[in-house]
């Protein structure tokens, strides 16, 4: 009991990651509660490229609707598309990198080559591919990053569990008659969780991006507001050289997906200190 | 070295085989007719028949994933939907553009990339070393598009010193003058993709010469009366490029996914423009050729690098890893 209040303590006073966590916690609650309170922009007005002002505080866009709602909206579709995109990581990676770092034989090799192959084929270009033939649509999407993000996690559990599995309270466990499963999963996963917390974190920070990029290419929803529609929209219309320039509207979306991912990556790192002793 | 190298090349073809199985099985798993993915609905009605006749797409499955893989291996891709020229053909055409800007990448990367981390890992803890791990974070964390748009922005649009996209002014010129017009195309696009490596290629190269900096040896080189330079250049520097050279291997394919989006943002007309375009064309025979011969120049690229790390370490050649 002492220890992990200890290691909540030590996450306490990590400055980064405490930066991070109400990054992150501000994010959840702008795309949970925002959308609530701002109604979806939709249509046209005649308020063209306005800058920021009191009535539209980051300005609007080519069609005169209002940035800051826009980004609102796009907030919660980020979250939508990382959170399942993390399940479905999680629910394929989880089990087949315990299984291969657990067990030897046939099976574990052949989930680590097929791990090593999916780490080297190029992903975006699969993903537009399958993006193109499903249908754009945010639940596809995410879908679609998730089967393609599993391996990364896979390898980093096998990693983790291969170095768990030869401690000696593991050893013990299994002297005691401890069942595989439970062993697996009630000692190994959760004193292997460090390595795979970090992952996970870049998993959801990696699947804004790849979202975005994807809707920068044209394979977004077009019935939902993101991050990447935005810029697409602005690169479309060349806001980023014509003049007068409209800075916000390309801007603020890019400031809203690198802040998005640097707060998750600082989360993750300050994770992985405080659930790894050496790390304090 | 012969047995590191056939298994590298194995594997390599290994990862070929089952990149082109997944395009197959991809465009079959889906709810929408295959026939409607191959074949253009705006071909004669005896084309139309060719196409489902070559690939056998009024056949058993099994028969259809053979004669995929006949037509393939004759370089056969299908024909463009958009363009009606055959998807080699397309492809072939822009392949060197993209070959071209990833080639300025890793010279890039590699040339200010591992300067900058040797001087970080030399002045480790002072505020030179500081001011490089906030630049790391930062450039790990980027976001193509945006840095792309900075970019355009400041010296496209505000100081007007480079072209806003394209790989030449046309008309296309000849002798040196296209040749300087093309590298003043390139810098921004490289600049743009390079970003994130770069940040790679700095944090490995700092923290793998840190590591080697404690070993026995270099001690050794300097009680021989080596000067720092010496040491750093002719002993150090081959073994801490080891991590970097690996790293870079493995980033080879997000960097080609990157190359998609810099090329659409600067109309750079590689295979990344191409696979834009046929986007927003439906073109998927183009579609699926793009991401093959991008996998198969990941692969081809993963085996350089892994020739060059077998070459710095020479314990691989021997099997010890």
């Amino acid at each position: 009991m002492k220890k992990r209040k200890s290691g909540f303590y030590y996450f306490l006073h990590n400055r980064n990651g405490m930066i991070g966590l109400c990054g992150v916690m501000l994010i959840v609650l702008i795309g949970l509660i925002g959308p609530i309170l701002i109604p979806k922009p939709e249509g046209y007005s005649t308020d063209i490229l306005q800058a920021p002002s009191a009535a539209h505080w980051l300005g609007t866009d080519g069609l005169g609707l209002d940035i800051f709602a826009q980004l609102v909206w796009g907030a919660r579709t980020s979250l939508y598309v990382s959170i399942l995109t993390l399940l479905v990581a999680a629910v394929i990676g989880l089990p087949l990198g315990l299984i291969c770092g657990y067990t030897r034989g046939i099976l574990s090799d052949i989930i680590d080559a097929v791990v090593d192959i999916f780490l080297t084929i190029p992903m975006l270009p699969l993903t537009i591919i399958m993006a193109a033939i499903m249908g754009s649509n945010i639940t596809n999407v995410a879908l679609i990053l998730g089967i393609f993000s599993w391996p990364s996690l896979a390898r980093v559990t096998k990693n983790s569990t291969l170095k768990i599995k030869e401690m000696q309270y593991i050893e013990a466990a299994g002297c005691l008659g401890i069942g595989k499963a439970r062993i697996l999963f009630k000692h190994v996963l959760i004193n292997a969780s460090g390595p795979v917390f970090v992952n996970l974190t870049l998993v959801m920070a990696s699947a804004v991006l790849s979202e975005a990029s994807l809707s920068f290419l044209g394979l977004g929803d077009p019935t939902t507001w993101s991050w990447g529609t935005i810029l697409k929209r602005a690169w479309s219309a060349n806001a980023v050289i014509t003049n007068p320039n409209p800075w916000w509207w390309w801007l603020m979306p890019s400031l809203c997906i690198v802040v998005y991912v640097v707060c998750f990556n600082l989360l993750g790192t300050a994770l992985n200190d405080t659930l790894n002793p050496k790390g304090r | 070295m012969s047995r590191y190298l056939i298994r590298r090349i194995l594997r390599g073809l290994l990862t070929i085989f089952i990149s082109v199985s997944l395009t197959f099985f991809i465009v079959r798993a889906m709810p929408s007719d295959p026939v409607s993915l191959m074949v253009s609905p705006q071909m004669t009605p005896e084309a139309q028949q060719a196409m489902i006749e070559a690939y056998g797409l009024d056949q058993p499955l099994l028969v259809q994933y053979g004669k995929f893989l006949v037509q393939l291996f004759q370089g056969n891709l299908g024909t463009s939907f958009s363009k009606h020229i055959p998807v080699t053909e397309y492809l072939l055409q822009r392949l060197p553009w993209t070959l071209m800007l990833l080639g300025a990448v890793i010279v890039l990367v590699l040339g200010i990339g591992i300067p900058v981390g040797v001087f970080a890992a030399r002045h480790r803890g002072k505020w030179g070393d500081r001011v490089v791990s906030v630049m790391v974070t930062l450039g790990i964390s980027v976001f193509i598009p945006f840095i792309s748009f900075l970019l355009l922005y400041l010296f496209a649009f505000r100081f007007k010193v480079m072209p806003t996209g394209g790989a030449y002014t046309p008309p296309k010129g000849e002798g040196l003058s296209y040749v300087l017009d093309v590298a003043k195309h390139l810098v921004l696009p490289t600049v743009a993709l390079a970003v994130t490596n770069l940040a790679n290629a700095v944090m490995y190269t700092r923290n793998g010469m840190i590591d080697v900096l404690h070993e026995d040896y270099i001690r050794t080189a300097y009680s021989k009366g080596n000067n720092e330079k010496q040491v750093i250049l002719h002993h150090a520097l081959k073994n801490a490029m080891i991590p970097t050279v690996t790293v870079i291997g493995l980033q080879i394919g997000v960097m080609v996914g990157g190359a998609v989006v810099t090329e659409t943002v600067f109309s750079w007309p590689g295979v990344g423009r191409l696979i834009y375009d046929a986007v927003n064309a439906l073109d998927y025979p183009v579609l699926q050729g793009a991401f093959l011969l991008l996998a198969v120049a990941v692969v081809v690229m993963n085996l350089i690098t892994d020739l060059v790390v077998a070459w710095l370490d020479p314990r691989i050649k021997l099997g010890g890893k």
